[in-house]
């Protein structure tokens, strides 16, 4: 959630969902982004869009410390440099062949990207462990209602569940939620899934609110 | 962008071999039409408040438009020409600007990623460089001495050969390919993409080809084509942005790209912006 | 065993996939699906009145819907892929059989209204194929948490297989797959597999060939 003026961070993913060597789709406020783990592990974000033909960046494939193209293969740094244009194998490409990237970060095993400049890092998240992300066709509102609780300054919706409490790290979509489920501490596969399901139930009844609130 | 340049074309309505006499509902370039067969079985093509649409019968397909265009549908000679299979593609819709549609048929380089181990495979990715012209008697856009190596380059094909083509646009939503005919090399089968536009970001795609393959099944011919394009499909439904663009700025190209800047440059001449847009909106 | 087969089909993709990834031969018969409807002609009504591909013949015996050819190909060449055959992982596989019939009635039906001008409720297509893909999801996480990676056990079975292609396939319907995290893992796991073949929308992982190197010389 935003804090500051200058900019903010958005949790777009948990690490867990991006092995190394992967491309994943992401979503900001500021649209699509191509998030990437390169075999290293180093993790980039890029604006979704090769800037040959525009095709989409998070279709494409990662080889090394590099993302390429699906299209043609142009194949890009974690910097946003093209370094290799498979159609002139023997060509140095153009400086001026770049993608956009942004600032990413990954602390408490979820990945910040950074909108505008953030004065400080993302939240530390201690002592939650993540579970799974899902997204929810409810905004913000609906979900707090549905939870009976309000997000706190860092988007933390806490809910209680019967194998204890759940903490929900939201970021706006666009109309929908992406719902980060996080755990306090280790529950064993039975109170895992179980919080799994109580999340469920809450963006059940959360899509149901925002309905009701649509239709009215 | 504005239809009005391309209100005047021709565009492929439908297959001749599926008219029937009840119709069959579809659009041209946001206009609601009806495409049907009358009772002698002649096409007829009606707009919006029931208006007779001119008409064409031609490579398979029923052709038709919104205005009233002032030349004839574009020739291919080949068609004509004794020995030739002729093969109905089907239909495939995309939600895609047409523009786009076309101009990834003009594309080469796309495919050892696209259609990896049939058209194209790396290592061989180089694309060496080809002729473009536009011809101005003709005004269509001609690439020629274009080369690429394949694994397998046609059903009739046995192994990998390096593909001679040609590309040619005769028409804004329609392009002709020529290809390497393996069992007669002195001729060339001929590939076509005929773009029917619904929207500016929707499209009825139909190819068509017209080949000397004596050997392969009429079904196997059809499925190598539809692989192709559903293989093109799932690229056309991700760029961004949907419209063409038809100002430098927002994409790159490079050599490889010739024919690509010559259908944009080609396009903006003639104010066919259907599908396109312009940096001065 | 010869296939009635058409491309474009996931059905049919399913029996191809399963028979590759098992090494069975089958010799594939073209049917003109679209545009000619010969699956609803009256040579292969008469093989299937159901009027559905695909259709597996072997010998005297004629099999239609995909999951029964799955099984049959499975148990023939290779009864691993039915899983270990405890009451709960057979139950695991039967279920997941039976819900990829939602993904065929929902993002199928989607898929072809979308690309082949099928008639169908789109938006309630697209609607249930969401419902039916956050079922899938929610079904990956919990298997992940027992550590397991596929549907009904720690390696694929005939369950992964009939889900993968519609699922893979969801785009072409309109329904995207970008918010589904395990879907994504769980499909990368699939293709990944020795002997994985593709279908037309569902591109090859290049990331699984390292950067090739061109010799000097060499276009």
């Amino acid at each position: 959630m935003p804090s500051d003026t200058t900019g903010f961070w958005t949790p777009v993913a948990l690490s867990r969902d991006l092995p190394a060597g992967t491309a994943m789709p992401a979503r900001t406020a500021s649209g699509s982004i191509a998030l990437w783990r390169s075999a290293s592990g180093r993790i980039s974000a890029s604006a979704d869009r090769c800037p040959h033909r525009g095709m989409r960046l998070s279709h494409g494939f990662v080889r090394g410390e590099a993302l390429s193209c699906i299209y043609h293969g142009w194949s890009y740094d974690q910097a946003g440099h093209c370094l290799r244009i498979p159609a002139h194998p023997g060509l140095a490409p153009p400086e001026t062949i770049r993608v956009a990237t942004y600032d990413v970060e990954e602390t408490g095993s979820v990945i910040w990207v950074a909108m505008g400049t953030p004065a400080s890092k993302p939240p530390r998240l201690d002592g939650l462990v993540p579970l799974r992300s899902l997204t929810a066709f409810a905004n913000i509102a609906a979900i707090e209602a549905a939870a009976g609780a309000k997000a706190s300054p860092d988007g933390i919706v806490e809910i209680d569940a019967s194998t204890g409490t759940i903490s929900l790290l939201l970021s706006p979509q666009d109309g929908q939620t992406l719902i980060h489920v996080l755990l306090k501490g280790d529950l064993g596969p039975a109170g895992a899934i179980g919080a799994s399901r109580a999340a469920e139930s809450l963006r059940r009844r959360a899509e149901g609110l925002q309905k009701k609130e649509v239709a009215r | 962008m504005s239809m009005q340049a391309m209100i005047d074309e021709w565009y492929p309505v439908g297959l001749f071999s599926q008219l029937d006499r009840a119709g069959r509902k579809t659009a041209l370039m946001g206009e609601p039409i009806d495409v049907a067969c009358d009772a002698d079985g002649n096409a007829r093509v009606t707009g919006r408040d029931g208006r007779a649409l001119p008409v064409r019968v031609r490579y398979g397909h029923v052709w038709s438009s919104l205005g009233e265009p002032k030349k004839e549908l574009f020739p291919i000679p080949e068609a004509d020409q004794p020995g030739r299979r002729f093969v109905d593609v089907g239909v495939v819709r995309v939600r895609c600007s047409p523009l786009r549609a076309v101009e990834n048929f003009l594309d080469i380089a796309h495919f050892p990623f696209v259609h990896t181990d049939i058209l194209g495979a790396e290592p061989h990715t180089e694309v060496q460089n080809y002729k473009v012209e536009i011809r101005e008697e003709e005004d269509e856009v001609w690439a020629t001495q274009v080369k690429f190596y394949q694994p397998q380059a046609a059903k009739s094909a046995s192994g990998g050969i390096t593909t001679e083509y040609m590309y040619r646009v005769p028409a804004p939503t329609c392009s002709v390919l020529y290809k390497t005919c393996p069992p007669r090399p002195s001729e060339w089968d001929v590939i076509t993409l005929f773009v029917q536009p619904l929207a500016e970001d929707l499209c009825d795609v139909w190819p068509w080809m017209a080949l000397f393959d004596d050997e392969t099944a009429m079904t196997d011919l059809i499925h190598f084509q539809q692989t192709i394009f559903l293989q093109d499909r799932s690229i056309l439904e991700n760029q961004i942005p949907r419209l063409l663009p038809l100002d430098p700025g927002m994409e790159i190209p490079t050599r490889a790209d010739l024919t690509s800047i010559a259908y944009r440059r080609w396009l903006k001449r003639h104010n066919y912006t259907y599908g396109a847009q312009l940096v001065a909106q | 065993m010869k296939l009635y087969d058409y491309i474009l089909s996931p059905s049919c993709y399913k029996v191809r996939l399963m028979a590759a990834l098992t090494g069975v031969k089958l010799e594939l018969r073209p049917v003109d699906f679209h545009p000619g409807a010969e699956h609803r002609g009256p040579e292969l009504l008469a093989l299937n009145p159901a009027g559905s591909i695909p259709i597996l013949e072997d010998g005297d015996l004629i099999l239609s819907e995909s999951s029964a050819i799955l099984v049959y190909l499975a148990a023939k060449a290779a009864p691993v892929w039915l899983g270990n055959g405890a009451a709960r992982e057979a139950a695991q596989v039967q279920q997941w059989l039976s819900f990829s019939g939602r993904l065929t009635a929902s993002l199928g039906s989607a898929r072809l209204h979308e690309m082949l001008l099928r008639p169908g409720d789109i938006a309630a297509l697209q609607a249930q194929g969401i419902t039916a893909l956050r079922e899938l999801e929610a079904g990956l996480v919990e298997q992940g948490l027992h550590g397991k990676r596929f549907l009904a056990a720690d390696r694929p079975t005939v369950a992964d297989i009939a889900c993968f292609p519609y699922v893979a396939l969801a785009p072409d319907g309109g329904v995207t797959l970008d918010p589904y995290p395990a879907i994504r893992l769980w499909s990368r796991a699939l293709r990944a597999l020795d002997n994985f073949i593709e279908m037309p929308g569902i591109h090859r992982l290049h990331e699984l060939k390292p950067e090739p190197h061109i010799a000097p010389g060499e276009a």
